[in-house]
C-alpha cells in the first residue's frame, strides 16, 4: 500500500476516536460530575442566580446538545473561557505550554541520552557483573515512589543544602534556568530506571540476531558491532519509543509542576480538576488525546518507513 | 579546547544575566507574595481575598475603612464626605470628589483618563446587578435597592441589557451627586460601598476591552497595572494622575505607633512600584522572605516553630535581622456544622454531647500552633456582639459530661446512633483534622466515617442536603456581627449562607429586628443575646477564631494589620537605605 | 503514572505452542535463581503481614495514641509517632494490607478485562475487533488522571474506588498484547485441529489458545501489581485514596508538611515498606519473564 494513503487512512481514523473521546468526556464530567454553580458564585449564592448561571454556562441544555458542543469544540479547538477564572482558554494554554516545555524537553532529552548510553554499556558487558549491578540499581530506583523523589529532593537538595531553588519560576531565557534544574534532575532520576531496562532489552534483542553472529564470525570487533550494527538497528524501536512519549511532555509532569510552582499545563489541569472547571478539563483532555493519536500515527509511519520488515496493514 | 571556551562563555553569559536582577533605578518597590492565583481584576468578580486585594490597588469606591483607627470605621474615599441619610434611613445622597481622573488608558479619547462623574457609580452598580454577568457581589444589593431587582429580572430574558434605563434607586442628582434609594433599612449598606464589588469602573474601558476587561483594569486608584501574568507576577506602578490624597493625620499618634507620624499628611501613594509574586506553596515563600526579597509574609504553619518561640515571641535569628512579628486576630470562625434537616441533629443534647467530646484545645495545639482563640459562639472578638470572657458550658473537652449528655440524648455510649459521615475537602491538613475529630468522637462511642471531597463536591453535597456533618469556616465580609449571625438565620437556608439549615423562631425574630437597626447599644444587646442563645443551642460545634501571625521586614513602614486590606498598599512605605544597609549586613 | 515499557506484540518472535514441559522447565529455572527465591520469600512475608493485619492479629489498634505528637524513632516505637502520637509502624502495617489488596485486586481486574477483550478481538476479528480496537484506542487517548478522577467521582471515594480506578485505567496494554498473540495462535495447526474435531469457539479460545498465552498474563500481573502500589501514592496526593485507614500513599503525602519541621520518619517508614515489596515484585517479574519468555531462553 502506498505510504500516503496509509497516512491519510490513519489520520482519518482520528475522527471516530475523537468522537469517542468526546463521549467519554461527556459521560464522565457532564453526567456524573457535580454542578459547578454553587462554587462559582462564591460565598453568597442564591437559587435564582444559580439557575441563571446554569443557563449562561449551557449546562441546562438537553444532553444531546451538550455532547454536540463538546464535539464542536474538539474539532474547532475553540474551548471558550474557563468557568473559574473567566480567562480565554487558548491564552491560558499558550502561557502554560512554555513553562512545561522548559522542564520536560531538557529532562526528556537528558534522560534519553543517559539511558541509551548506559544501556549500550551494559549491552557490551552483558551477563557480567556490571550488567547485573546496573539492572539491579535500575530496579531499585524504580521501586521508590516518584513523590518521594520530589519531596526528598526538594527538602534535601534545595532546602537543606541550598544547591537549587526551592520552587518558583521566572519567565524568559535565561531567567527560568535556576528554577528548572532540580525538577529536571528529579525527572531524569525517575525515568532513567525504566528507560535503561527498556533500551537494554532492545539492544539485547539485536545482539542475538543472526547478522550480528555473522559479523562476529567475520571478525568484526565487539565495539564496532555494538555501535555500527546494534545501535543502528536498535534505533527503530528506540525512536518509536521516544516519539510515542512526546505528547506526554506537553502535558508536563503534574506532580513536579505543582511541587515546584512551575506555572505549566500540569498545574492548570490540576486546578481545573479541583474546581470542576469543565471547559479547561475538556480542552486538556481533547488536546492530549489528539497529540497522543497524532504521535502514534507518526510512530507507525516512522516504523514502516525505516523497517522494511513491517507490512502496512 | 574550542568547545571548552565556548562552554565557559555560555556559562558566563548565563551567570551574568541571572546575577543581574532587574534594577529599579531608585524606585521604592513594595515586594509581596500572593498565596493564590489571581483570577482577574474585574471588581464585580472580586469575591475572594486575593483578587479583591489586587482590585483595590487600581480601583476605588465611595468609602473606605480608616487606615489607622480601630475598631473599624468608614471614611469617605471617592465621596466628598459621608452621605446625607434621609430621616427614614432609606435615601443616601453622596457628593463625590471633583477632579478625580481615571487612569490614562487607550480606551479613552486621546488615551487621556477623563474625570469621574456620578454617572459612573450608577453604571458600576448596574453592572454588579447585570443578570448576564453573574457577578459575585449581587447578594449585597439583592432586594435592597428600589427598582434594581425589577431591572435585573426584566433583562434576564432579553438579549441585551439596557444600562440607559433608569432605575429608581440609583440616580444622579447632578454630575457629581449620586443618590441611592433603599427598599427597607439596610444598616450594612455603607459597608457594601467600601467593598471591592462596588468599586467604580469606566464604561469606556468595559466596552473597549469587552471580555478581556478583567485583564485590563482602569480605575481611579493609586496604582496602575503594568504586567499581569496570572500565575506568576503582577507589577504595578504609581498612578501619575492620582488625585491629592494624604496619609491620615487625624489620630493621636502618641497613642499609636509614633513611627506612623513621620508620614502623616504626606501625599499618597508612598511607594513607586508594587511587585506581587504568586507563590502558592508555603515553603518557597518562607525562604524568599528570609532572603529579604519579600517585605512581609504570614508565617506558614509548618515554619511556625522555627520562627516563633513558645512564648509567642520572634526567634532570635529573625529578630537580629530586624524582622518584626505582627499578630492580628482575624474576623472569622471555624466550625463543624450539623445538617439540621436530619432528625437526629434536632436533638440539642446530642449536639452538645458531640461538642463536649471534641477537644478544641488540642486541635488548636496541633493545627494552629496554639495561636487561635477557641470560639465560644459565633461572633469573633473585635466586633460588637462578641461577649468578652464569656465561656460556653458546652465546649469540650469534657468526656464525662459528654457521655452524660449522650445518655440523656437517648444514645448511651453512642448506642443507637447511626454511623455519621463527616465531609471535608481533600487537603492534607483537613484530612488530619478529620482524623482527629474521628478519634475524639470514638472516645464517647460515636462512629464517624470521614469522606473527602473536592470543594465543588462538598458544596454540592451541602446544596443537595446529602451531608451529615462537615467542617468549614467563615470570614467576615464587613465588621458587623450580622455577617456571622446570618449564617444561622432560618430564611438563609441553602443555597443561602445557612448551609446547616438551622432554624429557631426565637433567634430569627431577634435577627429580623436587629437587621434593620443602625449600630447602637440596643442592637449590640440583641446581638449579644443571639450569641448567647446560639451558645446554648450549639447548632454547630464551634472551632476557633484564627489569628494571623505575620512577619515584616524592618524597612517596611506603616504596615498595619487589618481584616480589610483592600487599598492598604497606598499607605505603606519602604525605607530604601535601611533596606540596603540591612540586606548588606545581615541577610 | 509511571511509564511501563512493554514490548509490543508484534516484536515477539514466533514460537511453537508451549507444552507442559515449558512450565516445568520455567519452574526449575526459577528455583535455581537465588534472587528470585529470595524475592519470593519477601513477597510471602508481605503477604503474611497483610493477612495478619487483615485478621486483626497485627496493628489492630493502630488508631490508638501511644506517645506524644511527632516523637522520633526510639526503641519503643522504631518508626516514631505521627501528629496524633500514633505508631508509624502500626500505620505502615495497615498500609501493607491495603497495598497488597490494591495490588492483587487491581492487577486481577485489568488482566481479566484485558485478556477477555483482547482474546475476543483477536479471535473473532472483523467488526468485533474493530469495535474493541476503537474502544481501547479511545480509552488510552484520554489521560489517565482524568479517568482516575472521573471514576472516583462516580464511585465515591474509598478502597473500592481505588481498586476500580486503577484497574480500569491499566488494562489496555494487556488487551493489546493478548489480541496480538491470539491472532498469531488462532490459525495454528493445534487450533485448527481442535476446530476439526468440533470444538466450539469458546472451547477453542479458552481451552486451547489462552493457556498458551499464560506467560503474558503472569508477566503483566507482576508488572501491574507493583505499578498499582506506586500509583496509589499519586491518588493519595490527589486526595483520592482510601479514607478511613492509613495507606503508604497517605503517609508519604502527610510527610510533605512534616519534612519542613524535621519529621522524616513517616516518609522513611512508608518508603521502606513500599520499596521492599515493589523491588521484590520487580525481581520476581524479571525472573518469571526470563523463565517463561521463550525469546530469552538459553541466552
Amino acid at each position: 500500500m502506498n505510504i500516503y494513503i496509509y497516512i491519510i487512512r490513519r489520520l482519518a481514523y482520528l475522527i471516530p476516536v475523537l468522537l469517542g473521546v468526546c463521549l467519554i468526556i461527556f459521560l464522565l464530567f457532564n453526567v456524573v460530575a457535580g454542578d459547578p454553580t454553587a462554587v462559582l458564585l462564591g460565598k453568597h449564592p442564591t437559587a435564582k442566580q444559580m439557575a441563571e448561571l446554569r443557563h449562561e454556562l449551557g449546562i441546562d441544555k438537553p444532553m444531546v446538545y451538550q455532547y454536540l458542543d463538546i464535539v464542536k469544540s474538539a474539532f474547532t479547538f475553540d474551548f471558550g473561557r474557563s468557568w473559574a477564572t473567566k480567562q480565554q482558554i487558548s491564552s491560558m494554554l499558550k502561557r502554560g505550554a512554555l513553562p512545561s516545555l522548559t522542564v520536560s524537553v531538557p529532562a526528556f532529552v537528558l534522560a534519553t541520552i543517559l539511558a541509551i548510553s548506559i544501556s549500550l554499556l551494559v549491552a557490551y558487558f552483558r551477563g557480567k557483573f556490571i550488567d547485573k549491578a546496573v539492572v539491579f540499581v535500575c530496579v531499585m530506583l524504580m521501586s521508590i515512589s516518584s513523590l518521594v523523589y520530589i519531596l526528598f529532593g526538594q527538602w534535601a537538595l534545595a532546602y537543606h543544602l541550598g544547591v537549587f531553588e526551592i520552587a518558583g519560576y521566572d519567565e524568559g531565557f535565561p531567567n527560568f534556568i535556576p528554577y528548572v534544574l532540580l525538577p529536571i534532575l528529579i525527572w531524569v532520576v525517575i525515568s532513567v530506571g525504566p528507560d535503561v531496562r527498556f533500551y537494554r532489552t532492545v539492544m539485547l534483542d539485536e545482539i542475538y540476531q543472526d547478522y550480528v553472529r555473522t559479523a562476529r564470525a567475520k571478525g568484526v570487533g565487539e565495539k564496532m558491532i555494538l555501535f555500527k550494527h546494534v545501535l543502528k538497528n536498535a534505533m527503530i524501536p528506540i525512536v518509536t519509543f521516544v516519539i510515542i512519549r512526546i505528547p506526554f511532555l506537553i502535558l508536563g509532569a503534574l506532580l513536579i509542576e505543582s511541587f515546584f510552582s512551575i506555572p505549566g499545563l500540569g498545574g492548570i489541569t490540576l486546578k481545573a480538576i479541583n474546581n470542576n472547571d469543565f471547559p479547561v478539563i475538556k480542552a486538556m483532555t481533547v488536546l492530549s488525546a489528539v497529540a497522543y493519536m497524532v504521535f502514534s500515527v507518526v510512530t507507525d509511519v516512522v516504523y514502516t518507513v525505516v523497517d522494511p520488515r513491517v507490512r502496512l496493514k | 579546547m574550542r568547545m571548552f571556551h565556548l562552554l565557559v562563555l555560555c556559562l558566563c553569559i548565563l551567570g551574568g544575566s541571572i546575577g543581574c536582577k532587574k534594577s529599579d533605578d531608585g524606585l521604592k518597590v513594595y515586594n509581596i507574595a500572593s498565596t493564590s492565583e489571581v483570577k482577574g481584576m474585574d471588581p464585580i468578580y472580586a469575591g475572594d481575598l486575593y483578587s479583591s486585594e489586587e482590585v483595590g490597588r487600581v480601583y476605588e469606591g465611595l468609602l473606605e475603612y480608616h487606615y489607622l483607627k480601630r475598631p473599624y470605621i468608614l471614611v469617605p474615599n471617592l465621596a466628598q464626605e459621608m452621605p446625607q441619610v434621609s430621616r427614614d434611613g432609606l435615601t443616601y445622597t453622596f457628593k463625590i470628589k471633583k477632579g478625580v481622573l481615571f487612569q490614562d488608558n487607550e480606551c479613552f479619547q486621546n488615551s487621556k483618563g477623563r474625570e469621574l462623574v456620578a454617572e459612573d457609580f450608577v453604571y458600576s452598580l448596574k453592572r454588579l446587578a447585570d443578570p448576564k454577568l453573574q457577578s459575585l457581589g449581587w447578594w449585597l444589593l439583592d432586594g435592597r435597592i428600589a427598582g434594581l431587582n425589577e431591572w435585573r429580572d426584566k433583562h434576564a430574558n432579553l438579549d441585551v441589557v439596557n444600562y440607559d434605563e433608569v432605575v429608581e434607586g440609583i440616580k444622579t442628582i447632578d454630575s457629581h451627586t449620586v443618590q441611592f434609594k433603599l427598599v427597607k433599612p439596610y444598616p450594612q449598606f455603607l459597608y457594601a460601598l467600601a467593598m471591592p464589588f462596588t468599586f467604580v469602573v469606566a464604561k469606556e474601558a468595559v466596552e473597549y476591552y469587552k471580555k478581556e476587561f478583567l485583564n485590563h483594569p482602569v480605575g481611579t486608584g493609586p496604582f496602575q497595572l503594568s504586567v499581569f501574568t496570572q500565575s506568576n507576577t503582577i507589577v504595578y506602578f504609581k498612578n501619575p494622575t492620582f488625585r491629592d490624597k494624604f496619609f491620615p493625620s487625624d489620630v493621636d499618634f502618641t497613642l499609636a505607633n509614633s513611627e506612623l507620624s513621620k508620614d502623616a499628611g504626606k501625599k499618597l501613594p508612598l511607594v513607586d512600584k508594587i511587585v506581587v509574586n504568586i507563590m502558592i506553596e508555603s515553603q518557597p515563600r518562607w525562604l524568599v522572605f528570609q532572603k529579604g526579597d519579600l517585605d512581609y509574609i504570614s508565617i506558614p504553619k509548618d515554619n511556625f516553630d522555627t520562627a516563633v518561640t513558645p512564648n509567642k515571641e520572634l526567634a532570635p535569628d529573625l529578630l537580629a535581622k530586624g524582622i518584626r512579628l505582627e499578630i492580628t486576630p482575624q474576623l472569622d470562625v471555624t466550625y463543624i456544622a450539623f445538617n439540621h434537616d436530619l432528625p437526629i441533629f434536632k436533638n440539642v443534647r446530642l449536639r452538645r454531647a458531640l461538642s463536649l467530646a471534641y477537644d478544641v484545645n488540642k486541635s488548636n495545639t496541633l493545627f494552629y500552633n496554639d495561636t487561635a482563640l477557641p470560639a465560644q459562639s459565633v461572633v469573633p472578638p473585635g466586633i460588637a456582639g462578641h461577649i468578652p470572657n464569656f465561656v460556653n458550658g458546652f465546649r469540650g473537652p469534657d468526656i464525662e459530661l459528654a457521655k452524660k449528655e449522650l445518655q440523656e440524648a437517648g444514645y448511651p455510649d453512642g448506642k443507637g446512633l447511626p454511623e455519621i459521615t463527616y465531609d471535608i475537602t481533600a487537603s492534607t491538613v483537613s484530612m488530619q483534622m478529620a482524623d482527629f475529630f474521628k478519634a475524639r468522637m470514638a472516645e464517647v462511642g460515636v462512629n464517624i466515617k470521614v469522606r473527602t471531597n473536592s470543594w465543588p463536591e462538598l458544596e454540592n453535597r451541602i446544596q443537595n442536603r446529602t451531608v451529615m456533618m462537615w467542617g468549614i469556616a467563615w470570614g467576615a465580609d464587613y465588621p458587623d456581627a450580622e455577617n456571622f449571625l446570618q449564617l444561622l438565620y432560618g430564611a438563609n437556608k441553602t443555597p443561602g449562607p445557612n448551609g446547616s439549615g438551622y432554624s429557631n423562631p426565637e433567634f430569627d425574630l431577634m435577627y429580623k429586628e436587629a437587621s434593620v437597626m443602625q449600630d447602637s447599644p440596643e442592637r449590640t444587646a440583641i446581638y449579644e443575646n443571639m450569641n448567647k442563645l446560639i451558645a446554648s443551642e450549639m447548632p454547630w460545634i464551634f472551632g476557633v477564631h484564627r489569628q494571623q501571625f505575620s512577619l515584616k521586614q524592618s524597612w517596611l513602614k506603616n504596615f498595619i494589620p487589618s481584616d480589610f486590606t483592600t487599598g492598604r498598599c497606598q499607605y505603606v512605605n519602604i525605607d530604601k537605605s535601611e533596606k540596603e544597609n540591612l540586606v548588606k549586613s545581615k541577610f | 503514572m509511571d511509564n511501563v515499557a512493554v514490548l509490543d506484540g508484534e516484536l515477539i518472535i514466533d514460537e511453537g505452542p508451549k507444552s507442559k514441559s515449558l512450565w516445568r522447565h520455567a519452574f526449575d529455572t526459577l528455583l535455581k535463581d537465588k534472587v528470585a527465591v529470595i524475592s519470593f520469600i519477601v513477597v510471602s512475608i508481605y503477604a503474611l503481614l497483610a493477612i495478619l493485619t487483615a485478621t486483626g492479629m497485627l496493628a489492630a489498634d493502630w488508631a490508638k495514641e501511644v506517645g506524644s505528637s511527632y516523637s522520633p524513632p526510639s526503641a519503643e516505637h522504631i518508626f516514631g509517632t505521627d501528629i496524633f502520637g500514633r505508631s508509624v509502624l502500626a500505620k505502615a502495617l495497615v498500609g501493607t494490607k491495603i497495598a497488597m489488596s490494591i495490588g492483587i485486586v487491581t492487577a486481577t481486574i485489568s488482566v481479566v478485562i484485558g485478556v477477555f477483550l483482547g482474546a475476543i478481538a483477536g479471535y473473532f476479528g472483523g467488526k468485533t475487533d474493530e469495535v474493541i480496537v476503537w474502544f481501547y484506542t479511545t480509552f488510552s487517548s484520554v489521560p489517565d488522571i482524568m479517568l482516575l478522577i472521573a471514576i472516583t467521582l462516580i464511585l465515591g471515594k474509598g478502597l473500592f474506588a481505588v481498586y476500580l480506578a486503577l484497574g480500569l485505567t491499566s488494562w489496555v496494554t494487556v488487551c493489546r498484547l493478548v489480541r496480538g498473540e491470539v491472532i498469531r495462535h488462532k490459525d495454528r495447526e493445534y487450533v485448527q485441529a481442535a476446530s476439526a474435531i468440533g470444538g466450539s469457539h469458546f472451547r477453542r479460545l479458552f481451552i486451547h489458545i489462552l493457556p498458551n498465552i499464560g506467560h503474558i498474563m503472569i508477566i503483566n500481573f507482576t508488572l501491574l501489581f507493583q505499578t498499582a502500589i506506586k500509583s496509589e501514592v499519586i491518588l493519595a496526593y490527589l486526595g483520592l485514596s482510601v479514607q478511613d485507614a492509613p495507606s503508604w500513599g497517605k503517609m508519604i503525602d502527610d510527610s510533605k508538611l512534616e519534612l519542613a519541621r524535621g519529621v522524616w520518619w513517616q516518609l522513611v517508614a512508608a518508603t521502606l515498606f513500599m520499596f521492599g515489596i515493589v523491588l521484590a515484585f520487580n525481581l520476581v517479574g524479571d525472573a518469571v519473564r526470563d523463565a517463561l519468555d521463550p525469546k530469552l531462553k538459553g541466552k
